[in-house]
């Protein structure tokens, strides 16, 4: 036996090192430490005022739950509804609640309380709250609607008259200082289970630089990582994880082409962008120069719209207009890539004939505009993209790709819009805190995540 | 209302089982065939149906003639199928009158895309025509399941059988009844145990017992179900026990909220007095040990009963096994720190052993009868699981790691102690799979 215990002794120093990686099963505990760029001043999903963005979809996953979920395989799941139904040609849809949730602050989930929540998002909708289910009827046809409340803004939330909001979730909120510090606990009586981490500690609005720094130094968990900058990333840092290109990087005009000549002007514009090699320089290689709205890991068809330059004709356009057109292209001021992407635009439309001023102040002719896709249902998201680029809702809800492809190529055809990019989300994590995932969306996944051994 | 259920969860849980019955089936009628010969790497998929929907739409286009044809592969489908589908579609377009010339022959040329999206595969021509329009037709249809996994060939084999697939999570598998080869099975899954009979050639749902439990899950959920000789059955689950009268049917079931002892020891395994063979050596008695389970979490709090030696309490742990020895017994506790401790009731090391937290031991007639099979360590994409036995302190592999679809998350073993329980998520499908482990000697 004294042979058994000296070389246990002998070999202890090997064991510590093999320790930090000898466990498989969740363990309980520990507070992760999560610094991110984006600084949502409000954390209410249905709030449409708030800019949309994945860090902010991320948050709002922790605290709320949605009635429906998707996964990655773009399947509906069941969330707090375990079951749904359609009716009336898919205009009338019903959700039955899960039994037995509570909300944060011990509130029972209520038909009532759901009704309230969505109608908040959702005020065209016409919402009925019956004993343990909620019905909602839409103007029109709806097949894809179980998809659209799985949507982020359509988590269920409870307001009470101060504005103090309350959710379901797997962590309930302790401190809220808006855009700047958000401190959650574990849910001990989550209807999903209490989480494996005791709390999350976020830390919101700061730069790429001062997170990658964070995470060096040990003082943080996980970071958001700049698209631009992933390639920078260090493994010894920790693990780093992207989603599917999910952000779309677009030109918006202001207002519809307004002549043959303002038409021809547009699309000279988008075949002067030398998207292929702004991706290998400014975007360091991530991401996807796109011609359409939908990246094909949605639609399935993105490479029919071409993304390659063509300056030859962008010229022949250009010289078939007569007059000048001086357009001014804004950006937001402080989105460093934004800037640099508008920068290098303009120089390609110098190229073609045209002339670009960009401004980061004021209204403008055209701008640079970053657009979280809504998620990966096609349709969905190309309603989103058609809602914030003020291009007419797509008219046809079929299931098909042909028609999915119709409606893209119709919006496109309206020359409002150009597509540059399409980029993924990343995140960096330590290689301490396991089971941690970056859904293909962009959102980030911490519900089932823990923090391992050394921790 | 008219129309029915929209809730996929349900109909994916039905054509999950109905796959599962389908598989189980077949698997019980070719048991330990199954194991020797490797599953087939893919299945063959009829595109024929798409193939000629394309070749028709294209054709509308184009009109029947001369044409360029050209494919390029943008989906995950492998080499093979791409090929088969190509030529599918070459043959289907030809029927419809079209000739296929090089491209500067031609006055029309076709790109076929063969793309996907995450649910279908989309399937997209580019049609250019030589007075410069140009088209784009396309079909899409429902992406299918993937290959399966190949078994390894090892001297000494640790082999696994599938036993049962379900979109639901599944914490235990339990054999009833046997000959040959599985004939009845109890599945245990967060709010049931279900039993399954095969009779008349495929596996039909005997009866499905409800667990009723007022509080939530933990979410790692873990459950056991045990088999006393008696043939009943009891499903210990965190904070409740539930006992299932047998084996006739219909069989009852009684659950108690508590914190009920689990058994570390199988009851066809543990001997208290009396000396047994194994395959080398007499060893010493086995006791029948129990441990306390955490009512909200996922592990055991370290308390056992009756004692090891001087130890009432080990750290708190995830899984525990043995290997009964000549004056004692060596326990071994996967503790939530990722370490296993060993000890033989007189002293306790940590030992350096990279294992998983899911160990479990079966008793068999090879090498030193009895053998622990552990998990691997890490943040595993597949899982493996791997015999090791203790010929003199520290433990030695004794077959090769075999795969497994995704993370094991439950290692259990079966009552008489000579096969084990393995469940796996498989990152593929997100169904859990529950396979039985056997060990075989000299091959």
């Amino acid at each position: 036996m004294k042979l058994f215990v000296c070389h246990c002794l002998a070999v202890s120093s090997l064991t510590v090192s093999m320790l930090a990686h000898a466990e498989t099963r969740p363990q309980y505990g520990g507070t992760l430490r999560l610094m991110m760029h984006t600084a949502p001043t409000a954390l209410d999903p249905g709030d449409s005022r708030i800019p949309d963005s994945f860090g902010r979809r991320s948050l709002i996953s922790l605290i709320f739950d949605t009635l429906v979920e998707m996964d990655d395989a773009g399947r509906t799941r069941p969330g707090l509804a375990e079951a749904w139904q359609a009716a009336k040609g898919s205009q009338r849809w019903q959700f039955r609640l899960r039994h037995g949730v509570k909300f944060h602050d011990g509130t029972p989930l209520t038909s009532e309380i759901v009704a309230a929540s969505l109608r908040f998002a959702n005020p065209r909708w016409s919402i009925r709250a019956d004993a343990d289910s909620v019905t909602v009827d839409t103007d029109e046809s709806q097949p894809q609607l179980p998809a659209e409340i799985a949507l982020p803004r359509n988590a269920i939330a409870k307001r009470d008259g101060e504005g103090k909001l309350s959710g379901t979730g797997p962590f309930r909120i302790v401190e809220w200082q808006p855009g700047k510090r958000l401190t959650l606990v574990a849910e001990e009586d989550c209807w999903r289970g209490r989480p494996f981490l005791d709390g999350i500690d976020v830390e919101m609005g700061r730069s790429f630089r001062d997170q990658s720094t964070a995470l060096e130094l040990g003082r943080v968990d996980v970071i958001e990582v700049a698209p631009e900058q992933a390639h920078h990333f260090s493994p010894a840092k920790g693990r780093l994880e992207n989603s599917e290109p999910v952000e779309l990087i677009v030109l918006v005009f202001a207002r519809e082409s307004a002549s043959p000549d303002e038409k021809l002007l547009r699309n000279a514009l988008g075949l002067s962008v030398e998207r292929g090699s702004i991706q290998s320089v400014l975007l360091q290689g991530t991401g996807q120069a796109t011609g359409s709205l939908l990246p094909t890991w949605i639609s399935g068809y993105g490479f029919v719209f071409s993304s390659q330059a063509d300056l030859q004709k962008a010229r022949q356009l250009r010289d078939q207009v007569q007059t000048g057109r001086l357009w001014t292209i804004g950006y937001d001021a402080s989105d460093s890539l934004a800037r640099l992407l508008v920068e290098r635009i303009a120089l390609n439309a110098k190229d073609a004939g045209l002339s670009l001023v960009p401004t980061a102040a004021g209204l403008t002719d055209l701008r640079l505009v970053r657009i979280p896709l809504a998620c990966a249902d096609p349709w969905i998201a190309l309603d989103n993209i058609a809602g914030q680029t003020d291009l007419p809702r797509a008219q046809s809800k079929g299931f098909s790709a042909e028609e999915l492809y119709a409606a893209e190529k119709a919006d496109l055809a309206k020359d409002r819009v150009i597509p540059l990019f399409h980029l993924p989300v990343f995140y960096a994590a330590t290689g301490n805190l396991r089971n941690w995932t970056l859904r293909n969306n962009g959102n980030l996944e911490l519900t089932n995540a823990w923090l391992g051994a050394g921790k | 209302m008219r129309k029915a259920i929209y809730n996929l969860g349900i109909p994916e849980n039905l054509k999950s089982k109905t796959y599962a019955l389908c598989q189980a089936s077949c698997l019980s009628f070719a048991f330990l065939l199954a194991v020797l010969v490797p599953s087939p790497a893919a299945f063959a998929a009829d595109w024929s149906a798409s193939e000629q929907e394309l070749a028709r739409k294209i054709v509308a286009v184009t009109g029947p003639g001369a044409a360029s044809l050209t494919f390029e592969s943008r989906s995950s489908l492998g080499r093979r199928e791409s090929d088969i589908i190509q030529n599918g579609l070459r043959s289907m377009l030809e029927q419809v009158g079209l000739h296929f010339v090089k491209s500067d022959q031609a006055a029309t040329s076709v790109t076929v895309s063969l793309s996907e999206n995450e649910t279908s595969y989309v399937w997209v021509g580019q049609i250019q025509l030589v007075v410069g329009d140009s088209a784009v037709v396309m079909v899409s249809l429902p992406r299918s399941g993937r290959s399966g996994s190949a078994y390894e060939s090892m001297p000494t084999m640790l082999r696994k059988n599938p036993l049962w697939t379900q979109a639901a999570r599944i914490l235990d598998v339990a054999i009833l009844e046997e000959s040959g080869a599985p004939s009845r099975i109890a599945v245990l899954g967060d709010d049931d145990v279900s039993m399954y009979r095969f009779q008349n050639g495929r596996w039909q749902t005997e009866q499905t017992l409800v667990i009723n439990h007022a509080k939530p899950w933990p979410l790692d959920l873990r459950g056991r179900l045990v088999q006393a000789p008696d043939r009943t059955l009891a499903a210990f689950l965190p904070g409740m026990v539930c006992r299932i009268t047998g084996p006739s049917v219909p069989s009852n079931i009684t659950c108690q909220a508590g914190d009920d002892l689990w058994p570390i020891v199988p009851t066809g395994m543990s001997l208290t007095s009396s000396v047994f063979t194994s395959a080398s050596s007499a060893t010493a008695a086995v006791p029948a040990l129990v441990a306390f389970f955490t009512p909200t979490r996922n592990y055991f709090t370290g308390a056992l009963s009756p004692t090891i030696g001087k130890f009432n309490t080990v750290p708190k742990f995830y899984s525990a096994a043995f290997m009964p020895r000549e004056k004692n017994t060596l326990w071994v506790f996967a503790s939530t720190d990722g370490a296993a401790r060993f000890t033989d009731g007189i002293n306790e090391q940590t030992s350096s052993i990279a294992w998983g937290s899911d160990i479990a031991t079966v008793r068999t007639t090879c090498g030193a009868g009895w053998q622990v099979l552990a998990t691997s360590a890490g943040d595993p994409v597949q899982d493996s699981v791997r015999a090791y036995e203790f010929p003199d302190r520290d433990p030695v592999a004794v077959s090769a790691a075999i795969d497994f679809p995704g993370p094991v998350s439950a290692l259990w073993t079966e009552s008489h102690g000579d096969t084990a329980i393995a469940i796996a998520r498989n990152r593929d499908t997100g169904s859990y799979e529950a396979f039985r482990l056997s060990l075989s000697c000299g091959q």
